[in-house]
Parts: C-alpha cells; structure tokens; sequence
C-alpha cells in the first residue's frame, strides 16, 4: 500500500474557490484513484490533497470478447485486436476475454492526476494561456509523491511566498511538516484555529460582517495583530467603522478605538503601523463625507433626494417617498411610521451612500438622530429594508413594520407596472424576496396586509405623478399569496381554496387555509363542500339563472326549505369571515349541506317553466356564493 | 536614507521596467479615466503581437472630485501601468521585483493578492486578478486581461496598475496625497490643490451641458467615419473622447440612470467596431502601427 500527496500549486487563489475545490476534491478523487482522499489541505497557493493505502497496482481488468459459441466465426478478430494470440484466450461464464494485468500506479497516476486537475470547475474561471486550462486562477507547479517517489513535476513545492523560496518533501507523508517549515500552515482547519485562539487572546472581537471564513484562506502563515485608531472617529455611525474595518480591510472590531486584523507575515511593529494608517486613512475619508451630509441634514437631503431617479420610469426617490407616506396612511400607520416615510428615501442623497451602499437606511437612520427625530422614526427609517434576506429577522419596531411593508409594496407594483415581473430564476430585483417579507410581515407579525388594495392605491398614485405605467399591477396580490404556499403548513389546495374567497387580507387568507385543512375530515367541511359542490356544479356551468332570486317563484318544498336555510345562513356566514372566524362560519356553510341534498332529491331543477328554472338556478347560484367566501372548495380533492 | 520623492520613484518604476524590457512610454494625449483606456494598453493588447509596455498615466475622472477639500479624493492623480503580454509564467515574481526596486523589503512587510475582478464596461473587457496590499494598503491593481472590446484575445496580457499617491503614501508615511514630497520641498498639494479646487468648479458646476451633448454626438459620428476609412486609430482616440466627454455629463448630473446606461452601451459599441476593425487590420498584416 502507498500513500499519495497531490498539489495543485497556484497563484493566490479566492477564498470561494478554495471552498467550491474542497467540495469537487473527495468525489474527483475516488473517480480517479477508487478512494476519497483522507486529508484536504486547501489554501491560497496551493490545492492539496493525501490519500492513503492505495494499491501500488492498478486492478486487473477482464476484457469481455465474443460468447465462446462464436469462437469458431469471431475469436481470431477478437485476439488480433487486443494484441494476443488466439491461444491465449480465457472463458468465463461463457464468454471468451484476456485478463488486463493492473499496471502499477506510478503509471497510471500522471493521466489520473491530470484529470482531475482538468475537472475541477468554479464559478468563475480565467484562462493565462490562450486556448489552456481554465482554472479559478493560473495553476504554476504540481507535486505528486508516491510515499518518496515524484510522480508529477520536479519534485517541488513552495513556501511562503516571500520568506521561503523552492522545498521538497521527502516523502507525501511528510508534506505538511515540510511546508510548516517553509513558513506555511497548509491545513485551513489548524489555520483557522489559530486565527480564533489568537483573537480570543486580544479578547472583545466581533464580526459582524462575517470575513473570519475569507480571511482563513487569505493567509498561509497567519499571525493575528492588533491596531489602534483615533478616538475621533467613533463619532462615525458604528457601522460605517465596521464596514470600513471589515468589508475592505478584513478587520475584526475589538472594542473602543481597536482592531484586530490577521497578517501573512513581515515585522509586526511595521505591519501594524502601516495597517493603522490605512484605517485611519478610510475613516478621514468617510469623515469628510460624514461631515459634508452632516451639514447639509436630513430635511435637505430628503429635497435633493427628488433630483435622483429611483427607477427609470418610476419617477424619483422623493416621488417614492411620497409614495410610501400614502402606503403607510393606508395601511394606518402611526405619527412616527408616516414621519419615517417621509424621510425615509433621504439617505439615497447621501454621499456616505454612496461609498457604503450597503449601510442604505442605517445612515439615513443616524442622520435621523441627528436631526434629533425621536427614535421611533429613525428605528424605523433603518428597519425598512428588514428581511435582508428572505428568511432573516423582520424589523422590530412597529412603525419598522409598517414602514417596510410599504417598501415593499411600492417595488412589487413599481416593477409589475414597469413589466419587469420575474422570471424562472430571473429576479434582479429581488421581488420575490419582497414578496415573501410581506407575507412574513403579515403571519408573524400580524400585520394587515390587504395586498390588492394598497397595489391599486400605489398604482392611482404612480399614475398622478406621471409614471409610465405599462401594464397594470394587479397580479401582485396574486404573486404574493402564492409565496404563502412556502410559507405555510398546509397543502396548496387548501391555499388555492382560500384565496379564492371573500377574504383579501393576507393573515387572513392565511388563517381560512389553515382552517379549511384542519377541518377537512370534519362533518360539518363535508356538509359544506356538499352545498358548495352541488350547487356549482349544476348551476356553475348552466345558462340561463334569474337576475335575482324570487321566494314566490319557490313551489316545492324542499325548495322553500332551502330558501330559509339560505336566509339563515347567508348572514352568519358572512359576518363569521368579516369576524375571521372561520370555524363558525364553517359551521353556519354546514347547515346548507342538508337542505341542498334534499332539494337536489326532491326538485327538478331544469322545470320546463323558463322561470322557475332560471329561478331555481340563481337559487343554487346563491348558495355556492354564500359558502364560497369561504374559498372555492371545488380546489380540494376529495 | 530618507524616503524616495514621488518623482524618484516614479524613476525607479521608469528604470525596473526599462531594465526589463518594456518600451517606456509617455501619458496619451487625450483624457483617460484609467491607463487601461490609453492605445498603448487597450490596442496593443488586441492581436497576435506580443508587447511590453510601462509608462505615467494621469487618470481624470471628474466624478471624483472634492474641491481639494477632502485629501483623498481627486479628480485627476496618476496611475503608473505595466503590461506584459503575453504574460510569462513568473509575471508575479516580476511584478514583487518591482516593488523591492522602490524600496520595500517584502520581508518586513505584509504584502498579500486579494481578490479583486475587473470590469469596464464602456470597454466591453474583463479580467480576473487581485488588488495588491502592503500592510493593508491597496498599492496596486493587478489583472489578467480575458476580454476586451468584447474579443477573446490571442495571448492573455498581465497588467499592473500602481496606484501612485497610495504607493508613495505608503513609502513616505504620509497621511494623505496633499503631503506627499513630489520633489525636494516640494508637495503633491503644492502642484496640485488648487488645479483639483478649480477643476471641481468646472466638472460639477460650469461645464456645458447642451455643448457636452453636442460634443457626444459629433464624437460618435467621426468615431464611426473613421472606422469607415478602416483608421482605427484616430476612431479610438474619438472613442475616448465619448468617454471622457459622458463623464463629464455625469459629473454635472444631467443623467438619468436610464440615459446613462444608454450612454455607456453607446461608448461600447463604438469600442468593440474600433477593436474589431484592429485585429482585423492587425492580422492581415495591413497595419503597420
């Protein structure tokens, strides 16, 4: 048995690209050589990989020839093609074939090797030579060591880029100890370790944005530091500092003036002043565009926030904010959510927006403050983009709430009426996204949300301010009930059931589903489907039903019964919906079961009197209406 | 030994790459937001023929102006750019070389390749490559050349682009650019605050719109006579007029997002025909650059 070290070596490789190789390695492996590797060591300059106990021989392989009735007519072809004598050839299991002996592994490896080399694929790949292999980035040295033989290349590795030059392994076992000694932890597992214990000894790190992952593969000799910066600049909003430190430097925030940052290497005290100067350098920079919005406020960037377009088409962001301050009436928003609606496209003004995109409605929120808003009004100015993603945490505040559901409603319409609906995976504008929020909005935090109605008040108002509405945005309410269905417990029939009913009110919807699936082995759903069921499919689909029902036209009995049960009914069922509670109003559809059988028994409804019949219809009309706001239970298989 | 003046190691930049064999070249003639967009790289770079090539590039890009208020942000610094194409195999050994020739010992110092792709849209080219850091300081960007003016190319060009203020920011220790000692008692802000105050006024506020507009529309029109007449180098200098002139319409903002993404996809066009006439001219043979 042997064991195997491959290296891929490269220039510095993506943190992305080290992860997506570390999920392609183990099955290219066992593709290529029959095991998964028993150690990955990825990094920045170098894919690696160790695999022990191979068989030094590849395994003999049967070459399967013609059935051994044949041999008379087909042997001799078979023979000369495969190089041997007709003699030589084997029987098994009535088949005649030669045995391929195994050739010994450190033949078969270079082409094995390469493949998988040639397999590995990533998201986004380069080329250094035109016409060459595609790789994440160009690929410079490859070392394979059979225990101490060199299978691939000359034999070399390299170790830290600047401190050591040109290694050698001795053996593939002892790669690893190898490199360590050239100034390079190949293994990212023991990377990372050291990264945490050395933040852990600085002590009070944090990070927020998430680079602890990035930074792992961003160094191959990890030596964890830790900076200063000047005081002054906590005056920032806190999250700009983080962003600063972490989004573009890959820092840690320690706490106060501090920061922890993870170098490759070079003379701490140097490597250190150097970084704090850079720091400083990015947060003088982010003052003077601080300072500059500062001076300028919120009231008059919300001004100049009309001079930028927010959508081609869809007019400007103080056109969305007026938009939003509307939504947010509508969806009877308090003082401190209609107050946040007006200021809530600001910040789109700000220059510190521009360099910090991401910060969007958090610096606006912190301009707020300034301007000395209450904080109910700012919380809610940096909340409205909640969820960021579609599971993440909603705003915490209720006029946050309000506030984005507003959002979101204005660029569902913004986009439906533009015609830019998504599409398969196209949604540039994250509206599904959207969609699921406001859904969120409405079953965990218990917001109305009748998404109809607001849609149609958003798009009167597109259409005052001189929007170019294309296509009309009604289907927004559909696009996002249908986002109920992952969200919910329930089958989609039921779903599809109670949208079709009197209730718009996406809670509510909600709730209609969930009691319709709860009950539907219930007598009294059975009751109810059965008057629902009966009644629509005669009447649903004949011609000819009265304009209006006319008790007088009533003659049989059993007809006049369900008259009065429907008279009974009908308001109970409707002030049960109106009230949202739907097991009464279930109940109350149940009633109608009985009646409707009796009469379907008892009465022909198609009487060869035109009036009756067409009486007898709109009857049978009636009561599917009643029992259908309850939904269109014709949807539920039964 | 003190530290080098901007202008000394802006010599040594000149030196290293001399002694390494590229042709020295001088700033181009016309405004350019990146020493990407001057012929030397964006031309060259097309084609079978291979090319090494450094030289100063002013970088304009009046959107970034400050008024000279804020010391690090400019509306015209200086790029120092390097290509070499096609790129050889120990191009980053080379380029650290480089960095040891103005003085930094990579022992004492952290210098590391992050990520960092690279796109230019009003060009139709892309490349993959790293921003370079030293002790956290960007100081150079580095990528290898996939697409430009939309088309494969024939031998993959490295290039390097030094950011110069940040370099030498670093070198001297200086806080900001306005310090920097460009020559003996001599400062960046001496040379250049009050052509940033000035040419701010002129980007934001007093440059003309419906002349700028017009200027567009002539450029592109001569753009595409030129290429007509199969001259695709005086197209492109018409090219880079479009694009300096789109910046400055930018700059003054008179454009919508919508215009502006027209804008751009205008200047692409007019790129990607003056490329492909190029290679077109270059592989015939009837070329002669």
């Amino acid at each position: 048995m042997a064991t195997l070290l491959f290296e891929i070596g490269c220039e510095e490789l993506p943190a992305w690209a080290c992860r997506e190789a570390e999920v392609q390695l183990p099955g290219l492996c066992e593709r290529e050589l029959g095991r998964r590797p028993d150690e990955l060591l990825l990094g920045p300059r170098r894919l690696a990989f160790l695999v022990r106990d191979l068989p030094e021989r590849s395994p003999d392989e049967w070459v399967k020839g013609p059935p051994e009735h044949m041999r008379q007519q087909a042997a001799d072809g078979f023979a000369r093609k495969q190089g041997v004598a007709v003699a030589d050839l084997e029987v098994r299991e009535g088949f005649l074939g030669i045995t391929r002996p195994g050739r010994p592994l450190a033949e078969v490896l270079p082409d094995r090797l390469d493949a998988i080399v040639q397999s590995l694929t990533f998201s986004k790949s380069m080329v250094w030579e035109a016409g060459g292999l595609r790789f994440a980035r160009p690929v410079r040295w490859r070392l394979a060591k059979l225990d101490a033989a060199d299978i691939a290349g000359d034999g070399a590795s390299y170790g830290h880029r600047f401190t050591h030059g040109r290694v050698e392994a001795p053996e593939a076992e002892a790669y690893a100890e190898t490199l360590r000694a050239a100034g390079v932890e190949p293994n990212q597992a023991v990377r990372r370790a050291a990264i945490v214990a050395g933040l852990d000894a600085i002590g009070g790190w944090s990070d927020p944005v998430g680079v602890l992952e990035e930074v792992v593969f961003l160094v191959e000799s990890p030596v964890v530091l830790a900076g200063r910066f000047d005081e002054r600049f906590l005056q920032l909003p806190r999250r700009v500092v983080e962003t600063a430190m972490q989004s573009h430097q890959r820092y840690f925030p320690l706490e106060g003036g501090r920061f922890a940052f993870v170098a490759n290497g070079g003379d701490p005290e140097t490597v250190i002043a150097g970084n704090e100067q850079v720091l400083e350098g990015r947060l003088e920079d982010a003052s003077f565009t601080f300072e500059r919005d500062v001076a300028k406020g919120i009231e008059q960037l919300a001004e100049e926030s009309g001079r930028i377009t927010f959508v081609a088409g869809a007019g400007t962001f103080a056109d969305k904010a007026a938009r939003l301050l509307a939504l947010v009436e509508a969806l009877g928003g308090g003082e401190a959510s209609l107050e946040a609606a007006r200021l809530a496209k600001a910040d789109q003004a700000a220059e510190l927006v521009r360099e910090f995109p991401e910060l969007e409605g958090h610096i606006g929120a912190e301009y707020a403050r300034l301007a000395g808003f209450p904080e109910g009004v700012c919380a809610a100015i940096d909340e409205q983009y909640l969820p960021e993603v579609a599971g993440g945490p909603l705003p915490s505040t209720e006029p946050g709430r309000v506030l984005a559901a507003a959002e979101k409603v204005d660029n569902l319409t913004v986009a439906f009426a533009l015609g830019e609906r998504p599409s398969g995976s196209r949604d540039p504008y994250g509206l599904r996204r959207a969609a699921i929020g406001l859904c969120r909005l409405a079953l965990e935090a218990g917001l109305e949300l009748d998404v109809s109605a607001l849609v149609e008040r958003d798009r009167a108002l597109l259409v005052e301010q001189g929007a170019e509405v294309r296509e009309d945005p009604a289907d927004v309410a559909d696009f996002v009930l249908e986002r109920l269905e992952g969200l919910l417990d329930v089958p989609v029939e039921f779903l599809r059931a109670a949208r079709a009913g009197a209730t718009t009110e996406l809670g509510a919807v909600a709730r209609l589903a969930e009691t319709l699936a709860r009950e539907a082995t219930s007598d009294s759903f059975e009751r109810a489907y059965v008057a629902y069921d009966r009644s629509n499919r005669l009447a649903g689909r004949a011609d000819g039903a009265a304009a209006a029902l006319d008790p007088k036209l009533a003659t049989e009995e059993a007809e006049v019964a369900l008259i009065d049960a429907l008279g009974a009914a009908s308001p109970r069922i409707e002030a049960a919906v109106q009230a949202r509670d739907f097991e009464s109003a279930l109940a109350a559809a149940a009633e109608l079961g009985p009646p409707v059988d009796r009469f379907f028994d008892e009465v022909l409804v198609m009487a060869e009197d035109e009036s009756i019949r067409a009486n007898r219809l709109r009857l049978l009309l009636e009561v599917r209406d009643a029992v259908g706001a309850l939904g269109d239970l014709s949807q539920i298989p039964r | 030994m003190s530290a080098p003046t901007y202008q000394e190691t802006i010599a040594a930049l000149e030196r290293y790459w001399a002694d390494y064999g590229c042709v020295v070249m001088q700033p181009y003639h016309t405004e350019v937001a990146a020493g990407t967009m001057n012929p030397a790289t964006f031309l060259r770079c097309l084609g079978p023929q291979p090319w090494k090539t450094a030289y100063v590039e002013p970088s304009i890009r009046p959107l970034d102006g400050r008024y000279g208020e804020n010391p690090f942000r400019f509306q015209h610094y200086f790029q120092y750019q390097v290509v070499l194409k096609p790129a050889p195999e120990n191009v980053l050994d080379v380029y650290f070389g480089s960095l040891e020739a103005i003085g930094i010992d990579l022992r004492k110092h952290d210098v590391r390749l992050v990520e960092d792709d690279w796109e230019q849209p009003t060009l139709g080219a892309w490349g993959l490559g790293w921003e370079v850091w030293c002790d956290g300081m960007e100081i150079t960007q580095w990528t290898y050349f996939q697409q430009l003016g939309g088309l494969e190319l024939d031998l993959i060009p490295a290039e390097m682009t030094y950011g110069l203020e940040r370099l030498t920011m670093f070198l001297q220790g200086k806080r900001t650019a306005f310090d920097l000692e460009w020559a003996p008692g001599v400062t960046w802000g001496d040379v250049y605050r009050e052509s940033e105050r000035q040419w701010s006024v002129y980007n934001f506020e007093k440059a003309p719109v419906d002349v700028l507009t017009r200027h567009f529309n002539e450029h592109e029109e001569e753009c595409r006579l030129l290429i007509g007449e199969r001259l695709p180098l005086p197209a492109y200098d018409q090219v880079l007029k479009c694009s300096h002139t789109f910046n400055l319409l930018d700059a003054r903002g008179a454009l919508s997002a919508t215009e502006r993404a027209a804008y751009i996809g205008r200047v692409r066009n007019l790129a990607r025909s003056v490329a492909q006439l190029y290679v077109e001219m270059e592989t015939d043979g009837d070329a002669a650059l």
